[in-house]
């Protein structure tokens, strides 16, 4: 078991400092946004900056019986416990490759969510403004977990970055609970 | 230290904030004499300070508080104007005031009634009589509240105003306005004084962050200790310090967070007033042992659920005062709270000398509402009857009152009580009363728990649902119907496999047929022994066979946040020593269901 006090931990202060001097390259002043971007399934997506809270190494991982096959379990984050989310899995999307679970684990900025989500390689800061920015309304959605969980598509040159609203992803999975269990 | 006592401090803890608000607002009024804003808050201030010290007896400061509650009360009406020489002798009227609450930790005596008489000609300029002023004393009392809860209405954070702890230390409160009062007041030379209150009042919230942080200092100390073990040292030995000072640490945070019930008992004369003027009934209200303590939250928790089992008791337990002279009781019924405190539980009774309650009307009621079936409800013992009161969609009354009947039933009692790890149980003797016991646990931070390993990972059940610790071989063990069962001293009990519950996608699946069969039937070895550790829950008993017992070990339950707040096995989780996250099992909720489905078959 690794302790926690040994892994080692990208902090938000050394992200938000690549984020400010990449900031200072462009003087835009349309609204900037600042996101966190991560691979899922092969394809690239984003939370803002804002809605999260640290990135660590993703401790052992105590299973809950009993919950949805995307929510891995719990893990300790300083001293906290944190409900833990394979958003690939969340989003139906097929695995590429081999399992690899998460090594990396995004923990959202809530008071009142404790969750984080499992992404495999240490996440990329990007940012970005909000022109660039094509809400979702030219993508096809199949569901509602679709439709309202992807906020839209940011181009940066030749790259495809999907949006999520995480709070919107987490409230639709209580009201699943609730209807479907 | 005794209640009045501890009145008495808080009272003067108040009223010391009180008037140093006073002094401030008087400063402030005196250079913008036209602000409505100040005159009002004067008002309001000197009027729960009278309240306050009326309710406590406390005659001095109330008198004075009075008339200068009444100047204030003309100076909104525009009838008194406030001139130099009135500030002047407002000023003295507050250092007066000053005075005379520090007498009452001094006890020394303050000659008031010269201010006091001042402040009156005021008043007699407008009105023409003084003695009508004093005359209205007691008919403009505050309610009840303000006298008995000690509450100021003013800088509190929402939501947290009934039950705010004091804490008691030697406070540097840094006072804001020290240095206008000494500028505004060369003319006084007793006032320059800077004097500072015994008692600081804490947001909850902080206590709460406070309790955190030093059950994760437990966390890491238990990590530290078991670590050196890992190394070989011996036991942790050298700990025992940091062990000591930790342990003392978590005493002392869960000490601060204790307030005396009598805090929240005194708020139901009020309550039960209400309902019996609704219900046109008479009920008269006891306390006993208010002095005992419990932890902050556990009471607030709780306050509803007693709310409605007071309710209750006035509104189906007492008799209408007709009715109670019939059966030659006394007019007046009696609903006694009572607490004390045994070990680390505090016990909380409601009672009431009503009518008791009718077994045989509950289980017609739990027949009509398909809660139990007839064959069943004919097993079923007087005590299991009185339980079906607690069951979700139970309501023994006939019609929907005012006071009953809010959509809160004794089921959302009981979940509360189980929910804090406390237990509940009724006794009730017909013609005689009725009382429903409470048995809480006093302090909420610290559990004992059994831990248990299963499939490598470990698993926490808290030891107040734990009866016993059995190794069982596999011919112990029985099928019956569509579980198992064994022998445990002379009882029967049901054995389930972990294994088989945490495999179920939900709780609700377990009576399906089978399914708590599966483990036991991969077992070949007839002589296979297994852990079984037994809890209990109502009376009921259930082995739970495990990989493996584990220690018995103190946690620091946390409960689950969103998204996993609504999972049905799991109360909470803990960290344990090495880091690892430990789930709480909910026994009640399991065993509710286990039995649930037992009653319907």
């Amino acid at each position: 078991m690794t302790m926690t006090d040994e892994i080692k931990e990208v902090t938000l202060e050394e992200i938000k400092k690549e984020v400010s001097s990449a900031q200072q390259e462009k003087i835009k002043s349309s609204e900037r946004l600042q996101l966190i971007v991560f691979k899922l399934a092969g394809e690239e997506y984003a939370l803002s900056i804002d809605d999260i809270k640290e990135v660590v190494i993703t401790p052992g991982i105590a299973k809950i019986p009993q919950t949805p096959n995307y929510i891995k379990g719990v893990a300790n984050i300083r001293g906290s416990i944190i409900a833990i989310m394979d958003m690939e899995e969340r989003l139906n999307l097929i695995k590429e490759g081999k399992e690899a679970a998460g090594s990396y684990t995004l923990v959202i900025a809530s008071e009142q969510y404790k969750l984080g989500i499992l992404v495999k390689e240490v996440p990329n800061t990007l940012t970005t403004y909000a022109s660039e920015i094509d809400t979702a309304s030219n993508i096809m959605q199949f569901s509602a977990l679709e439709k309202e969980c992807i906020k839209g598509v940011a181009t940066v040159d030749d790259r495809l970055i999907i949006l999520v609203d995480i709070f919107k992803l987490i409230e639709i999975e209580n009201l699943n609970k609730i209807t479907t269990i | 230290m005794s209640r009045e006592e501890e009145y008495k401090e808080m009272f003067y803890a108040e009223a010391f904030e009180h008037h140093e608000e006073l002094d401030t607002l008087f400063t402030a009024l005196e250079k913008k004499p036209e602000d409505r804003m100040v005159i009002d808050t004067i008002f309001r201030v000197t009027h729960t300070l009278k309240g306050n010290a009326m309710g406590l007896g406390f005659v001095e400061i109330a008198e004075l508080g009075h008339v200068m509650e009444d100047i204030f009360s003309e100076v909104k009406s525009g009838k008194i104007e406030l001139t130099k020489d009135l500030f002047t002798n407002l000023f003295k009227a507050c250092d007066k005031m000053g005075e005379l609450i520090e007498a009452l930790k001094t006890g020394k005596r303050v000659s008031y009634k010269g201010i006091r008489t001042k402040l009156n000609v005021y008043l007699k300029t407008v009105t023409g009589n003084t003695e009508e002023y004093t005359a209205q004393a007691p008919t403009i009392a505050p309610p009840t509240e303000n006298t008995v809860l000690l509450e100021t209405t003013d800088n509190k954070p929402n939501g947290e105003t009934s039950l705010q702890e004091k804490v008691e230390t030697k406070a540097l409160e840094t006072e804001e306005n020290s240095e206008d009062e000494i500028e505004e007041k060369p003319e006084n030379s007793l006032a320059s004084k800077i004097a500072f209150s015994d008692q600081v009042q804490v947001p909850v919230k902080k206590l709460d962050d406070l309790l955190n942080l030093v059950g994760e200092l437990i966390i890491e100390k238990d990590t530290l200790v078991a670590k050196s073990i890992e190394r070989g040292s011996r036991r942790g030995g050298e700990y025992s310090r940091l062990h000591r000072i930790t342990s003392d640490l978590q005493y002392g945070v869960m000490d601060v967070r204790l307030v005396q019930i009598g805090f929240m008992f005194n708020k139901f004369h009020r309550i039960i007033r209400d309902v019996a003027t609704i219900e046109q009934k008479k009920v008269n209200l006891k306390l006993e042992g208010t002095e005992n303590e419990i932890d902050r939250n556990i009471l607030k928790i709780m306050s509803d659920s007693l709310v409605h089992l007071v309710r209750n008791s006035v509104s189906h337990g007492i008799e209408l005062p007709e009715e109670r002279v019939a059966k030659g009781k006394p007019e007046e019924g009696t609903i006694t709270l009572s607490a004390f405190n045994e070990k680390d539980t505090v016990l909380i009774k409601v009672s009431d000398d009503g009518n008791g309650i009718n077994h045989d009307a509950i289980l017609a009621k739990a027949i009509e509402k398909g809660i139990v079936s007839t064959a069943f409800a004919k097993q079923m013992s007087k005590d299991d009857i009185l339980m079906l009161i607690f069951e979700p969609g139970f309501s023994n009354a006939d019609k929907i009152t005012e006071v009953s009947g809010r959509g809160v039933g004794m089921d959302v009692v009981k979940r509360a009580t189980e929910s804090i790890g406390g237990k509940i149980s009724v006794s009730t003797e017909i013609g005689k009363g009725t009382t429903v016991s409470l048995s809480l646990p006093s302090s909420m931070a610290v559990k004992g728990a059994l831990l248990f390993e299963m499939a490598n990972q470990e698993f926490a059940i808290p030891l107040s649902y734990t009866e016993a610790v059995i190794s069982l071989k596999k011919k112990d063990i029985h099928k019956i119907n569509r579980g198992l069962m064994a022998k445990y001293l002379d009882k029967t009990i049901s054995i389930v496999f972990i294994n088989d519950l945490f495999k179920l996608d939900r709780i609700h699946q377990i009576s399906e047929n089978g399914h708590l069969h599966k483990s036991f039937n991969n077992i070949k070895d007839k002589e296979h022994k297994m852990d079984v550790l037994i809890v209990s829950y109502n009376d009921k008993y259930v082995g739970f066979v495990v990989d493996k017992l584990l220690q018995q070990k103190e946690i620091v339950e946390k409960t689950l946040a969103s998204p996993l707040d609504n999972v049905e096995l799991f109360s909470g989780a803990t960290i344990l020593g090495n880091g690892n996250v430990c789930m709480v099992m909910d026994i009640a909720t399991i065993l509710r269901n286990l039995f649930k489905e037992n009653t319907n078959i």
